[in-house]
């Protein structure tokens, strides 16, 4: 490595009070967030060493309501002014950006031009109305996620929106909102999902640590959610589950059992079906997280379906089964139904065969009817 | 049916005894599953997981058990019979179930009077009770699949691709709830099927007490 | 004559374009565009009204707070059930608190840019800037750490979100000191408004997105360590509010004063009131209900049935003029054409009249009906800018920015008085947080406020589901195209009269449209 971008970067370092001791020591402490032996961290100083200059970052902004930047604006660990000032150069994000219009679109052509950025998605690729959904400076959203994708070196999907549309995409769908990997499949090797609504800033952090110090990207699932973020059920990790186990639940909202954290499964909880981390990173720079405030978790981070459609109604233990002519109907509703229905007919069926002297024991033909019709014709036992 | 001898040589203790366990498992793993859907009384959640997990490995064993016994035990193949043949033999097509499945519908909606002629299992019987096997394995696996997803065990991958193959975990408790409703209503029809025409099936199958024709 | 277009407005939430007819350096002409259209009421109906509460909130991510809790009100209406007073609390703090952090978020993240020239900074003389900073009775930093921060990263060639900004814009009107204190106050709001944003957390599960305010009260059982921690974060927040936010917004309006003799728009002004009294009585509300119409200081109360919804200038094929109560959405792109259809975004009109909601609206109302806290800050306020006696001048771009600052010193007071009150009550021991709801069938409306300004969600609820959902979002108010008779919106209007230095970088629109905070 040359000598002068590896002074580069203490001098970058030095003027934010960083000495290079201390820069080392955060690279173990990196090396340990990424589950990695501190083995690593020299490893990751010298690419640390090698990127003195910053990733340049393009931000889209798709079908969204910009909860997922808000989000990240929540983040202290680094705060988000180090993350858009010291660790990347975010050159186009239009929430936070100074420049707007002809000004903001040159600073993204600019960067798609010169290559070698990461690319963050907030939001659903609108597809309906001809992409019309959504449009940019005359171009519509999905003619310019297709301009940014190409170049970019990793694609980091920010909340389930940019997974798979997220409550865009719920039935009906009148806006035809869609995932990333949805509309650009070809994009499934270098992009990374990071459900749930809106997505924890921590995971963007550690994925923007992932693609920048080790310059690859993560352990993954045939969803792309990397597997230390999205590898076991909120339910498993809950701190409730004690009380889940014990038997003890929220039976009413504004109870007793609330404070004292008793399990809220009955009240609807998603937390066996949904598969993040969320009881141990926690959110708002762990301040809570939502069954800590008393709500069920609303499997905001499912995915395969679009999250609202797998998880509502959500103060209900499982989704309505969509029936024809009738819409969204319980399935608890449904079994007693079809159970009691199979026992009314039993009943009815027992009623009839007795009126026609059938549990006595019926007649027996003495010859199969089917012998009968066919002997004549075929001329045998077949 | 009355006119017909219920023999021990029908129903060997051997099935008597996998019935039993069918039975008892079922009741258990519905009772327990019903729990685990919606606790509706104080009970320890881990207990009931615990209990419907055992009864779960204990009817997957008996159902196979039961399947590879089908190739050894020797039992009739025909009502009334005494004349032994091995049991699988019942579940291949017979003969006597040629033709017979319409007809038995029939039967059963009043639109003949006469009973068919069958085998020791009529053509629908013999149906419905085949089916239970992939219901009841497709049971254990969409069990697992919920189970499974958190456990970082060998067979993960095994389970969890069906769970993304039907969209899901939510998707997959429904399947695994409905899965049991078509059981019970199984159960139900089954019973009643069986004892339609006198207790004598269930005098056999559960007091393995034997029922000789009238006039014999 | 010109056109200076802005697209994409950048630094709001959603997805905006603006369009400038420009005469002689002054824009003559305006066209606002919503560019995003994503179906939220379809997607609502046939569900569950509780999901509704969860799902609509995702209408905004700056907002949520508002839309959960207009939406929780349209139910807990259709549905007739009364939520108990310790929900009311939770609730007026939950909302205190995401107005509080969207403001701070409005006027340092997103608006400052457009004011404070970021490398001029660079330039301030440190000992001066705490002078200044002393003289304008403002919190001090560590400047001299701050500019050197901001050297190390201009110098670096790579000025990620600062790149292409309107830096030495002839608009620009701050001394480089007043420059550097606020960009030293810029990198402290970010942290300030995650602290207002903690609360909702700690209440709310977490922020953006909460998951308490469930139509019948809240989920959230208040218990001693959970109120010390909110109660600790909001003294934090409120005390930048009184030592930064206000200081700053009067140390820089005297740079900016002619901002007071343009931007003032329609002049009609629509508020539905916010923060419940224990009455539940919106005309009683903390910031009250009502309306002041063509700039007249007196006030009106509006009639939610004179609502009308026009699409002329749209892109639905549902029918014009409807009453969003029976309101309908079916979304149909034609093309972009200023002369016929140019927006996703419905135009509402109040008794046929185009009006503007926000900060402003409820300021002006609350100062009408007498709240006392409002009429001292707003008094004192146009004393200290010379104009006493005169609330006439704030309807105007200057009034709209002070306004907002001014709204968030009083809801952080308030907010003060609903933390101990909620003490009080948990202390003795007999407050209710949740009232279950019976009735399946109803329809009601949940007419609250944003920070960004009036919002109403309208339910229709049939044997336990959503028949038909609708929204007027306060962005719907301020940022609508034409009506019918091809009257602008609010946005637009105060456009017209901006005066624009470079047609190429128009700058003073930017100010125009990011005083409404869309």
């Amino acid at each position: 490595m040359a000598q002068g971008v590896r002074d580069g970067i203490y001098d970058l370092l030095a003027a934010r009070g960083v000495s290079r001791r201390d820069f080392v020591k955060y690279c173990g402490s990196v090396a340990a967030l990424l589950g990695l032996s501190e083995m690593y961290a020299p490893q990751i100083v010298s690419a640390v060493e090698a990127g003195a200059k910053l990733k340049p970052t393009v931000w889209l902004d798709m079908g969204l309501c910009t909860g997922c930047t808000e989000s990240l604006a929540q983040v202290d660990t680094p705060d988000v002014a180090s993350i858009v000032l010291d660790l990347l150069s975010v050159n186009y994000m239009e929430t936070i950006m100074a420049a707007a219009g002809t000004q903001a679109e040159e600073a993204r052509t600019k960067t798609i031009a010169d290559g070698g950025y990461v690319l963050v998605v907030e939001g659903a690729i609108m597809t309906g109305e001809g992409g019309n959904t959504l449009r940019i400076a005359g171009k519509t959203g999905l003619e310019i996620l297709k301009e940014a994708a190409g170049k970019a070196d990793a694609i980091i999907c920010v909340g389930s929106c940019a997974v798979d549309g997220g409550w865009v995409n719920a039935a009906p769908n009148p806006a035809g909102g869609k995932g990333v990997l949805d509309v650009m499949p070809e994009l499934k090797a270098k992009t990374i999902n990071l459900p749930t609504c809106p997505v924890n800033p921590e995971w963007i952090v550690a994925m923007v640590v992932d693609v920048l110090l080790l310059g690859k990207l993560p352990a993954m699932d045939d969803k792309n959610r990397p597997t230390l973020i999205f590898g076991s059920t909120i339910h498993d990790n809950c701190p409730r589950r004690g009380h889940f186990e014990n038997g003890e639940f929220v039976e009413a909202f504004g109870t007793e059992a609330e404070v004292k954290q008793w399990c809220l499964y009955k009240m609807g909880c998603k937390g066996p079906q949904t598969m993040t981390n969320c009881p141990s990173v926690r959110w708002n720079r762990r301040a809570s997280w939502c069954v800590e405030s008393g709500s069920p978790c609303i499997g905001c981070g499912h995915v395969y379906t679009n999250w609202v459609d797998a998880s509502a109604p959500f103060l209900s233990r499982m989704t309505d089964v969509n029936l024809p002519g009738l819409g969204g109907v319980r399935p608890e509703t449904v079994g007693t139904v079809v159970g009691a229905a199979a026992a009314a007919g039993l009943l009815v069926h027992g009623i009839a065969s007795a009126a026609t002297g059938r549990t006595s024991g019926p007649p027996m033909e003495t010859e199969k009817a089917w012998d009968k019709k066919h002997k004549a014709s075929k001329g045998g036992d077949n | 049916m009355s006119q017909h001898a219920h023999y021990r040589a029908a129903h060997p203790l051997i099935f008597v005894f996998t019935h039993y366990v069918n039975l008892i498992s079922m009741i258990g793993l519905a009772f327990t599953g019903f729990f685990i859907h919606y606790p509706f009384f104080v009970w320890s959640m881990g207990l009931a997981r615990s209990i419907h997990f055992m009864l779960m490995f204990i009817l997957i064993i008996n159902l196979t058990a039961r399947i590879i016994l089908s190739f050894w035990v020797k039992d009739a193949l025909l009502l009334g019979s005494n004349v032994v043949d091995t049991d699988i033999k019942n579940w291949l097509p017979q003969k006597e179930n040629k033709h017979q499945f319409l007809e038995t519908v029939k039967y059963y909606l009043f639109l003949r009077k006469e009973h068919v002629i069958s085998g020791k299992y009529g053509s629908l019987q013999k149906t419905a009770y085949l089916a239970t096997i992939p219901i009841t394995y497709a049971m254990a696996y969409t069990g697992f699949a919920l189970y499974g997803p958190a456990q970082h065990w060998a067979l993960a991958p095994f389970f969890n691709a069906g769970t993304a193959a039907v969209g899901g975990l939510m998707a997959m408790r429904m399947i695994h709830y409905f899965g049991m409703w078509i059981i019970i209503v199984f159960t139900m029809v089954h019973a009643y099927l069986a004892n339609i025409h006198g207790i004598a099936p269930t005098k056999i199958m559960f007091a393995w007490v034997e029922t000789k024709p009238e006039g014999h | 004559m010109a056109r200076a277009i802005i697209d994409p407005v950048t630094r709001i939430e959603g997805h905006l374009r603006v369009e400038c007819e420009v005469e002689n350096g002054v824009i003559t002409d305006a066209w606002s565009s919503g560019s995003l259209y994503r179906g939220m009421e379809t997607v609502l109906k046939g569900r569950a009204p509780a999901d509704a509460y969860y799902v609509s909130q995702r209408i905004c991510g700056v907002c949520p707070i508002s839309h959960g809790h207009a939406s929780t009100k349209a139910t807990e209406d259709a549905l007739k059930v009364t939520p108990p007073d310790g929900a009311r609390l939770v609730r007026n703090i939950i909302e205190g608190a995401e107005t509080l952090h969207s403001h701070i978020l409005w006027f340092y993240t997103l608006t400052a840019l457009d004011y404070v020239d970021v490398v001029s900074a660079l330039s301030a003389n440190i000992a001066d800037t705490y002078a200044l900073a002393e003289k304008a009775g403002t919190a001090v930093a560590d400047f001299g750490a701050i500019q050197k921060r901001l050297k190390t990263f201009v110098e670096g060639g790579q000025l990620s979100i600062f790149t292409n900004g309107y830096w030495g814009h002839p608009a620009m009107k701050l001394p480089a000191e007043l420059n550097l204190i606020a960009v030293a106050h810029y990198l402290q709001a970010l942290e300030i408004q995650a602290e207002a944003a903690a609360i909702i957390a700690v209440m709310g599960g977490k922020f953006p997105h909460f998951m308490t305010s469930i139509p019948g009260g809240t989920a959230w059982m208040p218990t001693e360590e959970k109120l010390d921690d909110v109660l600790f974060r909001w003294k934090t927040v409120s005390e930048f509010i009184t030592n930064a936010l206000i200081p700053d917004t009067l140390a820089i309006a005297p740079f900016y004063i002619e901002a007071a003799t343009y931007g003032g728009g329609v002049k009609n002004f629509l508020s539905w009131g916010v923060f419940e009294d224990k009455s539940l009585d919106p005309l009683k509300r903390v910031m009250p209900r009502g309306a002041i119409l063509d700039g007249k200081l007196e006030l009106v109360q509006p009639d939610v049935a004179k609502i009308k919804e026009y699409v002329e200038h749209s892109w639905y094929s549902s029918p014009s003029g409807l009453n969003p109560a029976q309101g309908q959405t079916q979304a149909k792109f034609t093309s972009y054409d200023t002369n016929a259809q140019y927006s996703w975004i419905k135009a509402p009109r109040l008794d046929e009249k185009p009006m503007e909601a926000g900060p402003l609206s409820r300021m002006l109302v609350s100062y009408l009906a007498g709240v006392p806290e409002v009429k001292d800050l707003v008094d004192t306020t146009l004393t200290a800018l010379g104009v006493a006696g005169k609330p006439e001048v704030l309807i105007s771009l200057l009034g709209r920015l002070a306004a907002r600052n001014l709204e968030a010193k009083f809801v952080a007071d308030k907010m003060g008085e609903w933390i101990m009150e909620l003490i009080g009550a948990v202390k003795g021991g007999d407050a209710k947080f949740f009232t279950e709801p019976t009735e399946t069938n109803g329809q009601g409306a949940g007419l609250w406020e944003a920070p960004r300004g009036a919002l109403g969600h309208f339910i229709d609820v049939k044997d336990g589901k959503i028949a038909n959902y609708q929204v007027v979002s306060p962005s719907t108010w301020d940022c609508s195209p034409r009506d019918a008779a091809g009257v602008r919106g609010p946005l637009e209007e105060a456009l017209v009269g901006t005066p624009i230095a470079d047609i190429e970088k128009p700058l003073e629109a930017l100010r125009i449209v990011h005083s409404f905070d869309p």
